[in-house]
């Protein structure tokens, strides 16, 4: 855990705003176990972020989503444990039986997990996987490629987080649920880092669920994941964003596939979080690898929902396939941004990507950008994206038949969303968000 | 001090030196050689090189501009002087030295003609040699009035009498501005204003001609009207601007088609195109761009930056947009329509064909304002050698835009491993009652094509050249009839070498 020393540097000062607060708290004295490799990794990643700075809707990766009411508003950096212990029923999944971890404001929470010991499974808080030979090989190896401003300012100062490893061909029984808890009781922004390492011919199911405690104050967290999916190994990742309106994400998941992996994201918001910014990108980092990103965003009241993906088709052989819907209420917005790389020779790659849109608020709006960047000849690469409303020869229909308005409605939506749910490959995550689906109209 | 350095240059004829064949299929691409690289000799008044303003002064007083034009002129530098380049294109933006090009070019004055006798031969046969029915007897024959523009300056307007007579005004702008200064005053800059973009200004402080057409109310213009863009002298740039008005009820159907001389140095043309469609009116737009697009490395060509905007500005008015892109070291353009009007209609069809190391960066924006607007959009790139062919594009739909539509395909053709297809689609929807598609794919040509095609004892070549045709030919049946065929003609060269 954190020492001492360390958390006292980061005394809650709200007096400044975030920029000049995290650059005069920053004083790299943060946890690294001693290892000199971490503290190196964590100043360059500073200078990266200073040198960048926040982004502004003139970045055309930010070009819709503006964080700078964010950013400008005053947090606490202070993320110990609030007393008392947070409800969890908001992520209860019915009829699920997992494995559950939970993280409140980004750190490991001993009680509330269920502490099992499964062979061939680690999972311990971050800054307990320092000496871990995985961490030095993987920690900050492909997001901090990128170039987004947050990766570099989470790798420099994240506080806390999770370390997952599955062991080579370890095939776990059941589902890690993983619960991330804001509770805070003045405004905070955390900062959390997760590594989850997936052996060679490894196979696992993770699902993260955001929830914000009743009554929290306004926070905002940026979480960094690095996934790394070794030889054969499977992953299927879901994303279950049900926060409360007091909570914006910055979410960044850069997942590196090796030979013959399969990785599955499954990205759901529903009504709740204020803001939520996803940034997915997938490196097929060699021949014959499989991902599919699925994503569901139904959206309400003044949300802003951002998802932003990468696949990056580097070797021959590989298949992506993408499917990304939208549901905008009132006068939210949703932004979609779909980009397929395919690099010189990566030959026979077969990419597909598809984006539909339902806009039904007055003053809602959506703002999408499929991208195809394209490099090589022997390709199948396509991709679709409408924008459109209830069909009213459908409603039509089923009023004919008795149905009420709101009823058929609700039907209608979940036709909609069927496309995306019906990949689900666990049936009680499937369930669950189909309930949430009719739920958040 | 302008009429002290006359210019004169060599003839060089062109010579077509046809490519060798190359066994392997798919394999590095030859040159077809640039059909239209001779330059003319002609006595020419070129305005010292740089860009102060005192060369906008002199482009002014030598068009004998009223002041208001200058002062337009003068502040659109202004501006100029105050942007950046841009930087968010998918290509290396070439360094271009804006005060190392002479912004002023034209045939040599001299007292105004009367008829074409008094043309200097020189020119005419230039333009005999671009195949422009510019001699009044052939063009008799034809149905096409043309305005003709050579480097900077309009140098004769066919058919000017039949046009005038339905009271349309077909003209080079320079005699525009003289003649209906109040049309120009009420509409130049009004679609594509001064600070629009870097080269949207830079046209806008130094344009030289370019050509200016009113269609009063009600008229169906009887012929297409067409100009022909020539890039003669050495070190010049090109910045013509063209302004077409469409009354109430009117149509016009006009062609444009460029080349150049071929030249190592890279050369400029940055034109702006504005178009207005009031109520019930309709504008057809085409063109064929065939500028030097440089040699096999990469050497010479022009950079074609060129913006095209019209608006639909009455209710049921519509404009179509129909480009087809084959020349040009850089093409980057961007033809859109403002949807204003209710019920108005906004088309893009566009083939950009590149090869070697050709870039093309194309696309269109569609603003959707008025209720029950419609757009549609077909862009098919063809990208070949090392080339890259980008297609980008906006459609934007406003709050205010009730029932409005959008059709976007924009399809991908790949020849030869080593060239690229991009789609930068921008889709962005502010009402509740808008529909929009969009579509995208990118592939190579079919094999099975191939082989069905050569199987049937059509060689490799001429099977490309049919398959590209078929797969271009939503665009090229919008194409009026004698510039469809002209067009084909135009890929089928271009892609001349391209496989083995």
């Amino acid at each position: 855990m954190l020492d001492e020393a360390a958390t006292d540097t980061m005394i809650t000062q709200i007096s400044d705003s975030l920029y000049t607060h995290l650059i005069k708290t920053y004083d790299g004295n943060l946890p690294s176990a001693g290892l000199h490799s971490l503290d190196e990794i964590r100043t360059q990643a500073f200078e990266r972020f200073k040198s960048m700075g926040f982004p502004t809707v003139k970045q055309e990766d930010w070009k819709y989503t503006n964080v700078q009411p964010l950013i400008g508003q005053r947090y606490s950096l202070d993320t110990e444990m609030p007393s008392g212990t947070p409800a969890l029923d908001k992520a209860l999944i019915p009829k699920l039986d997992a494995h559950r971890i939970v993280l409140v404001n980004g750190r490991y929470s001993s009680e509330l997990s269920t502490d099992e010991e499964i062979p061939g499974l680690q999972i311990m808080p971050i800054e307990q996987a320092f000496d871990r030979l995985c961490f030095a090989k993987y920690f900050a190896a492909y997001a901090d490629k990128t170039d987004n401003p947050f990766v570099a300012l989470n790798t420099a100062s994240f506080t806390s987080g999770l370390f997952i490893e599955v062991g080579k061909s370890r095939q776990l029984q059941k589902p890690i649920h993983i619960i991330h808890v804001a509770a805070t009781d003045k405004p905070l922004f955390t900062q959390t880092r997760n590594l989850y390492v997936m052996g060679a011919f490894a196979e696992a199911e993770i699902i993260e669920s955001f929830i914000t405690e009743d009554g929290a104050e306004h926070n905002l967290n940026n979480q960094v994941s690095e996934i790394v999916l070794r030889e054969n190994a499977k992953l299927q990742h879901y994303y279950l964003q049900v926060a409360g309106p007091q909570s914006n994400y910055l979410n960044h998941t850069e997942v590196h596939q090796e030979k013959h992996s399969l990785y599955n994201n499954y990205n759901c918001s529903f009504p709740g979080a204020a803001f939520v910014r996803n940034n997915i990108n997938v490196q097929m980092g060699d021949s014959e690898v499989e991902s599919h990103l699925y994503g569901i965003a139904l959206t309400a009241g003044n949300q802003l929902v951002d998802n932003h993906t990468i696949v990056d088709h580097i070797k021959p052989h590989c298949e992506s396939y993408e499917w990304y819907k939208n549901i905008t209420q009132d006068t939210s917005t949703a932004v979609f941004n779909g980009k397929i790389f395919v690099r010189l020779d990566a030959q026979k790659t077969n990419a597909f990507q598809q984006n539909n849109n339902m806009l039904i608020g007055e003053k809602s709006a959506i703002y999408t950008k499929p991208q195809l960047e394209i490099f090589a000849d022997d390709v199948k690469c396509s991709h679709g994206c409408t924008i459109g409303q209830f069909d009213n020869e459908a409603l039509f229909y089923l009023r004919a038949r008795g149905i009420s308005e709101a009823q058929a409605r609700v039907l209608l939506v979940h036709a909609f969303a069927f496309d995306v749910t019906s990949r689900f490959l666990n049936a009680a995550v499937r369930e669950y968000v189909e309930h949430l689906v009719e739920e958040g109209l | 001090m302008l009429d002290g350095c006359p210019s004169t240059y060599l003839i060089t004829f062109w010579r077509c030196v046809m490519s060798t064949k190359d066994d392997a299929l798919l394999k590095e691409l030859t040159l077809e050689e640039y059909k239209y690289g001779f330059t003319t000799d002609i006595e020419m008044d070129i305005a010292p090189k740089g860009l102060t303003e005192d060369t906008v002064r002199l482009i002014s007083a030598k068009k004998n501009e009223p002041e208001w034009l200058l002062e337009w002129r003068l502040k659109a530098l202004q501006h100029f002087l105050k942007m950046d380049m841009p930087t968010w294109q998918n290509f290396e933006n070439p360094d271009v030295d804006f005060q190392d090009i002479s912004y002023y070019a034209a045939p040599k004055a001299k007292p105004k003609l009367n008829s074409l006798d008094e043309v200097d031969p020189e020119l005419l046969s230039t333009f005999a040699k671009l195949g422009i029915p510019l001699d009044e007897q052939k063009v008799l024959a034809g149905v096409v009035a043309v305005d003709a523009v050579f480097d900077s300056v309009s140098v004769k307007t066919t058919f000017r009498e039949k046009l005038k007579e339905q009271g349309v005004i077909f003209s080079s702008f320079g005699e525009a501005v003289q003649e209906h200064p109040e049309l120009i005053r009420q509409y130049l800059g009004t679609v594509v204003p001064q600070t629009d973009n870097v080269y949207a200004a830079l046209n806008s402080a130094v344009f030289s001609d370019g050509s200016f057409v009113y269609i009063p109310k009600g008229v169906r213009c009887p012929m297409e009207l067409s100009t022909y863009f020539r890039i003669n002298a050495e070190n010049t740039g090109q910045f013509e601007r063209t302004l077409i008005i469409a009354d109430e009820g009117a149509y016009v159907s006009y062609l444009e088609g460029c080349t150049a001389p071929m030249r190592d140095e890279n050369q400029m043309h940055a034109a702006v195109v504005e178009l207005i469609a009031l109520k019930d009116a309709e504008i057809k737009y085409s063109t064929v761009q065939n500028w030097y697009p440089g040699d096999k490395d990469g050497k010479g060509g022009i950079y074609n930056f060129v913006t095209k905007r019209g608006i639909c500005k009455g209710d049921h008015s519509k404009i179509s947009w129909t480009q087809v892109e084959t020349g040009s070291a850089i093409t980057w353009k961007y033809p859109g329509v403002i949807l204003k009007g209710d019920h108005s209609v906004g088309e893009f069809y566009s083939v950009a064909l590149t090869r070697n190391k050709q870039v093309a960066d194309t696309g269109t924006k569609m603003i959707h304002l008025g209720k029950n607007t419609r757009s549609k959009i077909i862009s098919k790139g063809i990208s070949a050698g090392v080339s890259h062919n980008s297609y980008r594009g906006l459609v934007k739909i406003g709050p205010g835009a009730d029932n409005s539509r959008n059709f976007t395909q924009c399809d991908s053709l790949l020849i030869g491993d080593r060239c690229g297809a991009h789609t930068f689609p921008y889709i962005e929807s502010r009402n509740k009652t808008a529909k929009l598609e969009h579509e995208a794919t990118t592939s190579k040509i079919g094999e099975d094509q191939l082989f069905y095609l050569t199987q049937r004892g059509i060689d490799p070549e001429k099977a490309v050249g049919l398959i590209v045709n078929g797969y271009a030919k939503e665009v090229l049946n919008q194409l009026p009839m004698e510039f469809a065929v002209e067009a084909q003609k135009l890929l089928a060269i271009s892609l001349e070498g391209s496989v083995g």
